[in-house]
């Protein structure tokens, strides 16, 4: 058994080095909530599972395999806060936990890359998932200072529930499990038309074939701003990223300025649980830089 | 592996305009992807499809024939990874999958795109697809964070740091095709 209330906190790539605030923010709900973070010392690219398992998927392993192991070491969970992480770092963790063979071939590629033995004693977890089910709309609200007066577009992204028969999580074609963790904070979520569609950066797309990735993007935006959201909250700083850059992609080529602010789950519940303003980070974003949360105080106990 | 490794495992030289019905013999869930009734839901599933020229159902039919010029078909490289294919397949083919494994293969002949390239360098050099720059230490700093987060680039300067073996072990990308034609003339010349 892990020791509980602690996570051994994987970063990353895009969240610590593009949107460092949705780290703060998970940091900050994190402790609110009871949680200790631990630091992965050491730890890489998760690595990401449409880019780099295109080349080598047994490198990929490893590479995963080598996070994995730091979290075993310390005798924690592992918790990430984006999609693409969590889909290779679960997916590798069910892979090796089941398959023996796969297993050693691993183990013995891993003791190359320093003192690595996977031994499949740690479960991978999205933050996303850890609020939305573990905690939940109920128990959350013990926890919030103010809640706030909004309307969102929702964007599961699609790691984060697919494939369903390894992640196990919710239904990947009607899920509901952040529609009702975010109204517990005050929130509407808003139906939009092809609302679980992929954001288009997966894949290895996004860099390769960015035209592409942008057309995707495109389509998703139109759908999102025809019902008028007060901002986009997604549960993957790679979809964050891509609704961002999107957004200013659209703004420089065919001169459309939808400009919608875009948090991350962990963003949002930080705020409602009493996180200033100023470390959600939307002055260092390119979208919606005048949007004004309206906050509603909670009453609480002490 | 190397090029060489891989195509002596193939036992052959194989020329990419050929069919070859064995070449995929050790594809992973291959009794599945064999089972594929061509019904095309991949195709309508497709997130990339709708906009592209990627046709999963008939990547899927050119792989169970052994028609090697999917491997150098760019269309394989669309693919976001969105795994509703993946999810609604009637024969649990698992299209996805059976593209990252056909992108392997690919990699494998040297077929990667130089942008990709650049990801894999990124990734040597720093432990992250995705490194950090001054902008963001300032920003980290502003937000009352570490300036530097305590992943592998942090390390990086360590005595026989991680980094390096890491680097050195992982991603040994196949050159691309002209590099290594010209490696082989040189070999010839010997
Ligand atoms: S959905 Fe499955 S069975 Fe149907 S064509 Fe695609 S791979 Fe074949
Ligand atoms: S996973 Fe790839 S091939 Fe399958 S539906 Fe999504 S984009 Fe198309």
């Amino acid at each position: 058994m892990v020791q509980e209330k602690k996570y051994a906190f994987y970063l990353g790539c895009i969240m610590p080095n593009r949107y460092p605030a949705i780290e703060k923010s998970t940091r900050y709900v994190m402790e609110k909530i009871g949680y200790e973070l631990l630091d992965m010392e050491r730890a890489g690219c998760c690595p990401a599972p449409g880019v780099l398992r295109s080349f080598d998927k047994e490198d990929w392993m490893v590479a995963a395999a080598r996070n994995i192991c730091i979290a075993e070491k310390m005798d924690v969970d592992l918790l990430t806060v984006c999609n693409g992480c969590f889909g290779t770092l679960q997916e590798v963790n069910t892979q090796l936990h089941e398959n023996e063979e796969l297993r050693e071939r691993v183990n013995l590629k891993l003791k190359l890359l320093g003192d690595y033995e996977f031994k499949g004693t740690i479960e991978v977890k999205h933050v996303a998932a850890l609020l939305s089910i573990d905690i939940g709309p109920t128990e959350i609200q013990e926890h919030l200072v103010r809640r706030v007066n909004a309307t969102t577009a929702i964007h599961y992204g699609c790691h984060f529930l697919k494939p369903s028969q390894v992640r196990q999580i919710d239904s990947p074609e009607d899920p509901t499990i952040l529609e009702d963790f975010v109204e517990a904070l005050g929130i509407k979520s808003l139906n939009f038309k092809q609302k679980y569609t992929c954001c288009g950066a997966g894949g290895g797309i996004k860099a390769a074939y960015a035209d592409t990735s942008m057309t995707i993007l495109s389509e998703k935006m139109k759908h999102i701003s025809d019902v008028n959201p007060d901002f986009i909250l997604d549960v993957c700083p790679f979809c964050h990223l891509q609704f961002e850059s999107g957004q200013d992609w659209l703004k420089k080529n065919h001169d459309i300025n939808y400009d919608i602010p875009v948090f991350h789950l962990s963003q949002i519940t930080a705020y409602c649980m009493g996180m200033e303003e100023r470390y959600m980070g939307l002055q260092y974003q390119n979208n919606g830089k005048k949007y004004e949360l309206i906050p509603i105080e909670v009453q609480t106990n002490d | 592996m190397t090029i060489n490794d891989f195509l002596n495992e193939k036992k052959k030289y194989v020329e990419l305009s050929d069919f070859d019905s064995h070449f995929f013999d050790d594809i992973a869930n291959r009794s599945k992807i064999l089972t594929c009734i061509q019904c095309g839901t991949c195709t309508a599933s497709c997130e990339s499809g709708r906009w592209t020229a990627l046709k999963t159902r008939i990547i899927i039919r050119k792989l169970i024939l052994g028609d090697l010029s999917v491997l150098k078909d760019p269309d394989i490289w669309l693919c976001t990874t969105c795994y509703n294919c993946y999810e609604r397949c009637p024969r649990d083919v698992k299209p996805t999958d059976v593209i990252i494994d056909l992108r392997n293969y690919a990699s494998k002949l040297g077929n990667i795109h130089p942008v990709h390239r650049k990801v894999v360098d990124f990734l040597k050099a720093t432990g992250h697809a995705v490194p950090i720059n001054d902008k963001i230490k300032q920003m980290r700093k502003e937000l009352d964070m570490e300036e530097i987060p305590p992943t592998l680039y942090k390390f990086k300067d360590e005595e026989n740091s991680e980094l390096t073996k890491y680097a050195k072990e992982l991603f040994n990308l196949v050159p691309p095709k002209d590099e290594k034609e010209e490696v082989k003339d040189k070999g010839k010349k010997v």
